[in-house]
């Protein structure tokens, strides 16, 4: 382990400090300008990080139980870490640990195909076609996606979008489609701060000829019209005229120099085969990426659900095999620590990036980077696939009003916990504890990340408890 | 925007709504027609016999509306107000409509009696509609006699109308509007000639609640979706277009001999290794293999494939892991082997269904072609069965995707021993989610990169021992793609047309352009197409290649507002007219959208260009025409959809279980309606019959739902119905009823509100913010029956004044369940279905309600029809202006005999459709 920070920092340290990240050119929604924060305004960055399969949650009567739950014992400011989470230790006053939060349409959804969901809250049927809907970092791309140069940067170890039910994304546009994701920090890298997207001029270049060509047409049409006629269609000139605004923004944005990074850097595309160093490389596009004022969103997805792709053998960073694995063995001897330790792993490496964030001061603004970005970290599963009571993680984003330093705790009393040895599996159990809903969390989140709404995904009613 | 004088919040019901806009439309509507009930229907208190009266009272309308001058409205007779009307509405009203006592917020000393000029219209026609039905004063205190209210109606209706002339000439409606999300999908599906999904991208229309989703005024639009417009032209014209070479087919062809085999082998080497096993222990060994042999014999009731010569029958199978089951392609055709004794026989039901791996080379686009070879099974004469594709994947355990791909059922006729050839068409570019792991997995790998097909027998109901069987036999499948009958496709042809001129490009994107400009926009002049022709010019430069420029130019066609807005343009003025007139392309398009939801074809646009299209014969040609095209289901389909509200069916789930809601039943209740409504366009059946009929339009799983016997197949189709079943038209049909239930039990409040705002174009008020809820913890209401609570929560004052006028219409439903079933008893005791109108007139049950609409309403709900019909066919909600148009309307349809189809004609040649 000591082996691999010492590879990293020696790595980090060659970077130098100033670079960024993002994602495609003519994605769905284009940038617009440069930010340009006074004191005043500060950026409001959101980040999203998940990891599968859940976490140690073993019975109070076990051995394993005092050290290697994942969450505390106790609750507000009274609780004490397990080994499995005493890395928040350091930073615990920009952390608050949640339990008892979940999505009402998840709650009897096997933990193998619940990522889906996680930023969503989307009902998913199964005997239907698939639909999702729109996720959490998404709306709030759509808001100050044209302030960066991409909008969103969209992250996941597996790559791609993976399959229906078994999503290697946790980002999905308005439609409900899924957003793919990269996986591999040199094209992240390469993409943020490197390569010219030649044909995205091209194609900036077509938009703008089109939309001289709508607006033409439209002042052609509007010469025609009646008086109240015309003033209905004045909606649709101002948003041509809106559009032709973006379409420049984007192409100034296409221009624009990259910010100065040194390229030697990422020469060696990182692989999950080094999983530490991989996972730091990920939050380090991240990092780059935000400081850099690249983009303001970014989500990240360790590891899709149920094993089966590179993400499982992150577990190989701290000694073992196949991480999804970990999960099934909590019934062997040993098994609450072993998959403890790997969940320790994945908190050090947020917590790594967390702390990052926290040294850095603002570029332009009041604070620490950390200060002005709000990170999620956490599961769609706790208890052996029991998509309920989630364990989350929320840091960051005092400047937008989190109170931290506790830990909420509304699982009640006896939160479904053990080992499956077989058998009726736990989420397909009675609802004994009726959790809150997670998406009262997301709504906060987007008050405070600046967005005038009262609901998210259909359910209306935030939670002031995060504020100060 | 509708006149100021109707923006004025209106309560003579309960409150002053949070969200006043919308509210104040619904009663524009409301109060509208609250008048028009007045015209066709009367009631008991004003004259003894209400048709009598409805008669006259409809007679004097149409007498002014032909004897007055046109172009000389009248003025308001004040004086007449000042001497007779105000003082008696002063004895009548004034008590509780006045300063002192403002009930429902409403003071009825303060109206404005210059109708036209003042800010009371919406005001006074409450009062007309109130006074006429005998509502108010209310019947139990009011001293009011017949003839004093017979002398104020007459001088409101007569006000009325002269306020309606000043308006007219006023006019100043629009239907001015874009194209909606699925009226632009079928118009680039028209002009590219595929139909295929295209839209989707577009946001979905914020439809308000009492408007149609085409409503002008509810169509907004934004940047994104300008941005939206111009992205979603470009990829559909990719879509439809191709680049280079023909690429290669690949082939599967699978005879299900060969799936029986190979599950006989894997069987047989599942024996071989146990008899090696047990080797030692004969017993052992003879009594697991017999189970092993057990176990692969099929029960005859499931799906199975069959050996004749064996007699063997083995399961179905199927699971994806290592792709074991993936049947390999090639790359030559196959030849179809002759029919063997192996079959696949198929039973109805998902779980029966028979999965064909194909592996994973079927490719991203192009056209999937699957073909069977099948029959029905033996001895099978009489009944049909019906056959569904689905097509889906499965990548890991939980990863997966399935969709049925075929649009119809596949009926299969062939009798057994002699099987035919059935076919299948599958856009693979239509199928949202494909295996993402193709490329990347191997075949037998995991993550499984492979696809399948599956066919389901959709046949409703399990063969009983009284039945024919319903089990389909397949012996063969074969599939290709991507398969194009010709190459470059018909699609792309159609762009990029064959010319002369193709060598020189310049000229020929004029020729592309000019062709596909002319179909596209309406009307095209020469300085527009020198536009779009310079526009190729000055990207083809930086083009990758001369058909990508063109690909860009079309799209800028198709995303500008010369094609996304309709209704635009100049309006000609005729002399001898009183409003202005569509001109004839709008007019094409007005008719279009309205029976095709799309933009006009050749045909009309021709007709529109030579002038003929006022015509009332060359009109009535083309709406049938239009009507008895494939096309014209679309109109079936959006109109009856919006008008009878139907999206809350869209968030049922189906649920499995006996007494469910099953699957085909759900799908089968959304369609009723729609079915009923276009067998009675081809039939120009009487409107009448969306109230009551003597027949049905269904398919087997209502026909069983309804308890109805010997109705065969998914296909809906008409069926004369005995009086018994109390079903008929569409106030009893399974969908409408169980969409205005709660879920468990019958909601009369919602069906009542459902059918006074639907079909009788009558919407009560919205309920007041603070509804005392019914509190079920009280001993005493809990016990009382479902009707008793109603009536107990009606005895609350709030609630009292739109209850007594919802209540009654929902409760003749009481008969029919959650799902529309009928039933006589709800726990033990007996329904009482009866209920008494505000007016004092008795319902009993449905039968009393369907025939107090038709005998009682008929020219109310004709007339209700028509300006739903009206209004969509406008694109714009209706309003005071519009109120002796459809008056005008409703005569003529009634006078030619009621018919649906006629409705459409008489809406279509009237004044009203072809003027702005």
């Amino acid at each position: 382990m000591a082996n691999n920070f010492h590879r990293l920092d020696r790595r980090r340290f060659l970077r130098g400090a100033g670079t960024a990240l993002a994602l495609p050119l003519l994605s769905s929604s284009l940038p617009l300008s440069a930010a340009t924060p006074d004191g005043e305004s500060n950026p409001k960055r959101l980040a999203c990080i998940y990891f599968p399969d859940g976490v140690p949650m073993p019975l109070r009567e076990d051995p394993a139980y005092e050290d290697w739950s994942w969450f505390p014992h106790g609750g507000g400011t009274e609780f004490k870490f397990t080994k499995c989470t005493d890395v928040f230790e350091p930073v615990i006053q920009d952390v608050t640990i949640l339990s008892g939060f979940s999505h009402p349409h998840a709650r009897r959804v096997h933990g193998h195909r619940n990522a889906d969901q996680f930023l969503t809250a989307a009902k998913i049927r199964r005997d239907v076609t698939y639909k999702n809907s729109i996720s959490l970092d998404q709306v709030y791309a759509e808001q100050i996606g044209d302030q960066t140069r991409f909008a969103s940067l969209v992250m996941s170890t597996d790559g791609g979008i993976g399959t229906p039910c078994a999503a290697q994304t946790l980002s999905f546009n308005r439609m409900g489609r899924p957003i793919p994701a990269e996986q591999s920090p040199k094209r992240i890298f390469d993409m943020l701060f490197v390569k010219k997207d030649a044909d995205a001029a091209r194609r900036l270049a077509m938009s703008q000829s089109a939309l001289d060509e709508m607006l033409a047409d439209a002042k052609d049409l509007r010469g025609t019209l009646p008086a109240e006629d015309k003033e209905r269609f004045d909606e649709y000139l101002n948003s041509v005229r809106e559009a032709e605004v973006r379409v420049q923004k984007a192409k100034e944005w296409v221009h624009k120099p990259f910010p100065v990074v040194d390229q030697a850097l990422f020469e060696d595309d990182i692989s999950p085969e080094s999983p530490r160093l991989y996972l730091q490389s990920m939050f380090d596009m991240i990092y780059l990426a935000f400081k850099t004022d690249s983009t303001r969103v970014a989500t990240y997805q360790i590891g899709r659900e149920n094993g089966a792709g590179v993400s499982d053998r992150l577990a190989r960073a701290v000694g073992f095999n196949l991480a999804h694995k970990l999960t099934h063995d909590t019934k062997f001897p040993g098994g609450w620590e072993n998959l403890g330790k790997y969940c320790r792993f994945l908190n050090e490496e947020f917590v790594r990036f967390a702390t990052r964030l926290k040294e850095t001061p603002e570029p332009a603004g009041t604070g620490t980077m950390l200060d002005n970005s709000l990170l999620l970290f956490g599961s769609a599963s706790s208890a052996f696939h029991l998509s309920r009571n989630y364990p989350l993680v929320l840091a960051g984003g005092k400047n937008m009003g989190f109170k931290h330093g506790r830990y909420l705790n509304y699982a009640g009393a006896n939160p479904m916990s053990g080992a499956w040895k077989g058998g009726i599996e736990p989420y397909q159990k009675e609802i004994t504890h009726d959790d809150q809903r997670l998406t009262r969390v997301f709504v906060t989140m987007l008050q405070q990340l600046g967005m005038e709404t009262e609901s998210f995904a259909g359910a209306t009613g935030n939670f002031p408890e995060l504020l100060s | 925007m509708i006149q100021n004088q109707l923006t004025r919040p209106l309560s003579m019901n309960c409150r002053v709504n949070a969200k006043p806009h919308g509210y104040i439309k619904r009663w524009q509507v409301a109060l509208f027609v609250g008048v028009c009930i007045f015209a066709l229907n009367s009631t008991a208190l004003i004259a003894e016999d209400p048709r009598d009266q409805g008669t006259e009272l409809g007679s004097v309308v149409e007498d002014e509306s032909n004897d007055t001058e046109v172009n000389v409205p009248e003025r308001p007779d004040l004086q007449k107000y000042k001497t007779k009307i105000e003082p008696l509405l002063k004895w009548a009203c004034f008590d509780c409509h006045s300063e002192e006592h403002s009930e429902g917020n409403f003071r009825a000393d303060q109206l404005d009696p210059d109708f036209a000029g003042g800010n009371d219209i919406t005001w006074w026609l409450e009062v007309y509609s109130v006074l006429s039905k005998g509502e108010m004063p209310p019947p139990e205190s009011s001293e009011l006699t017949d003839a004093d209210r017979i002398f104020i109606v007459d001088w409101l209706s007569a006000e009325i109308q002269k306020a309606e002339k000043l308006r007219k000439s006023s006019g100043s409606r629009s239907s001015f509007r874009r194209l909606t999300r699925y009226e632009y999908n079928y118009a680039l599906q028209d002009l590219l000639g595929v139909p295929w999904t295209f839209a989707d991208d577009l946001p979905e229309e914020a439809s308000e609640d009492d408007g149609f989703e085409n409503n002008a005024e509810s169509l907004l639009i934004s940047a994104k979706q300008v941005e939206t417009y111009y992205q979603l032209t470009l990829k559909a014209l990719q879509r439809v277009t191709v680049r280079g070479e023909r690429p290669p087919v690949v082939y599967w062809g699978i005879s299900m001999e060969e799936a029986f085999q190979r599950e006989k082998k894997w069987h047989d080497d599942t024996v071989e290794s146990t008899r090696k096993k047990f080797e030692d222990d004969p017993k052992e060994q003879s009594s697991q293999l017999e189970r092993l042999n057990r176990q692969f014999q099929a029960s005859n009731d499931r799906s199975h494939y069959s050996d004749l010569a064996t007699g063997m029958r083995a399961k179905f199978e199927w699971n994806y892991r290592q792709a074991k089951y993936a049947f390999e392609a090639s790359d030559e055709v196959p030849s179809m082997p002759a029919t063997r004794s192996s079959f696949a026989v198929v039973h109805p039901g998902s779980r029966e269904a028979l999965t064909v791996d194909l592996g994973d080379r079927l490719p991203d686009v192009g056209t999937m072609r699957v073909r069977i070879r099948a029959s029905r099974a033996e001895g099978v004469t009489q009944r049909v069965p019906s056959l569904q594709l689905y097509f889906g994947f499965q990548a890991t355990d939980q990863g997966r995707s399935i969709k049925r791909v075929s649009q119809r059922d596949v009926q299969i006729l062939a009798p057994y021993g002699s099987p035919e050839i059935y076919e299948w068409d599958i856009p693979l570019s239509e199928i949202e989610y494909r295996n993402t792991y193709r490329g990347s997995m191997k075949l037998g790998q995991q993550p499984n990169p492979s696809e399948y097909i599956r066919f389901v027998n959709s046949t409703v109901g399990r063969s009983r021992d009284d039945s024919e069987s319903p089990a389909i036999l397949i012996d063969y499948v074969e599939v290709a793609a991507p398969v194009y009958d010709e190459w470059p496709p018909r699609t792309h042809q159609n762009l990029f047309i064959e010319s002369d001129l193709a060598h020189d490009e310049t000229a020929y994107a004029r020729e592309i352009i000019t062709t596909f400009m002319s179909r596209a926009w309406r009307q095209v002049t020469p300085a527009e197409i020198d536009r779009k022709v310079e526009l190729f010019q000055h990207i083809r430069a930086g083009s990758l290649d001369f058909q990508e420029a063109i690909i860009d130019v079309l799209a800028t066609i198709l995303a500008s507002p010369k094609f996304l807005y309709v209704s635009s343009g100049e309006y000609e003025s005729r002399a001898d007219q009183e409003v202005a007139r569509l001109p004839q392309a709008e007019l094409a398009a007005r008719l279009s959208l309205f029976l095709w939801c799309s933009v006009p074809d050749e045909t009309l646009l021709k007709l529109a260009s030579t002038g003929q299209l006022t015509d009332p014969e060359v009109l009535r040609q083309q709406v049938n025409r239009m009507l008895d095209d494939p096309k014209g289901s679309r109109f079936a389909q959006h109109f009856v959809q919006q008008w009878l509200k139907m999206r809350p069916l869209e968030y049922l789930s189906p649920s499995r279980g006996e007494n469910g809601l099953d699957e085909e039943l759900l799908e089968s209740m959304k369609e009723e309606p729609i079915a009923l409504f276009a067998d009675m366009i081809r039939n120009d059946s009487r409107i009448l019959d969306f109230v009551d009929s003597d027949y049905l339009v269904v398919n087997e799983r209502l026909a069983s739902h309804y308890g109805i016997p010997g109705v065969q197949g998914n296909d809906f189709r008409r069926v004369a119905l005995p009086d018994e079943f109390n079903r008929g038209g569409l106030l009893t049909q399974a969908g409408l009823l169980t969409m205005n239930s709660d879920g468990e039990d019958s909601h009369p409040v919602k069906r009542g509100v459902w059918l006074l705002t639907n079909l009788l174009n009558d919407p009560p008020p919205p309920p007041p913010p603070a509804v005392p809820e019914i509190d079920l913890s009280d001993p005493e209401i809990a016990k009382l029956s479902l009707k008793e609570r109603i009536e107990d929560h009606r005895d609350h004052a709030a609630c009292l004044s739109c209850h007594q006028k919802i209540d009654p219409w929902g409760i003749a439903f009481e008969n029919y369940d959650a799902l529309g079933r009928w039933r006589e008893q709800v726990d033990g005791k007996s329904i009482d279905a009866t209920s008494v109108l505000p007016n004092n007139i008795s319902l009993n049950g449905i039968a009393g309600l369907k025939k107090h609409l038709a005998q009682d309403r008929e020219e109310q709900f004709v007339r209700a029809t028509v300006e739903k019909m009206a209004s969509f066919a406008l694109g714009r909600q209706l309003d005071f202006g519009d109120r002796a148009e459809v008056t005008d309307i409703t005569r003529r349809v009634r006078e030619a005999g009621g018919g649906i189809r006629t409705l459409v004609i008489c809406l279509v040649t009237s004044d009203l459709f072809q003027s702005r």
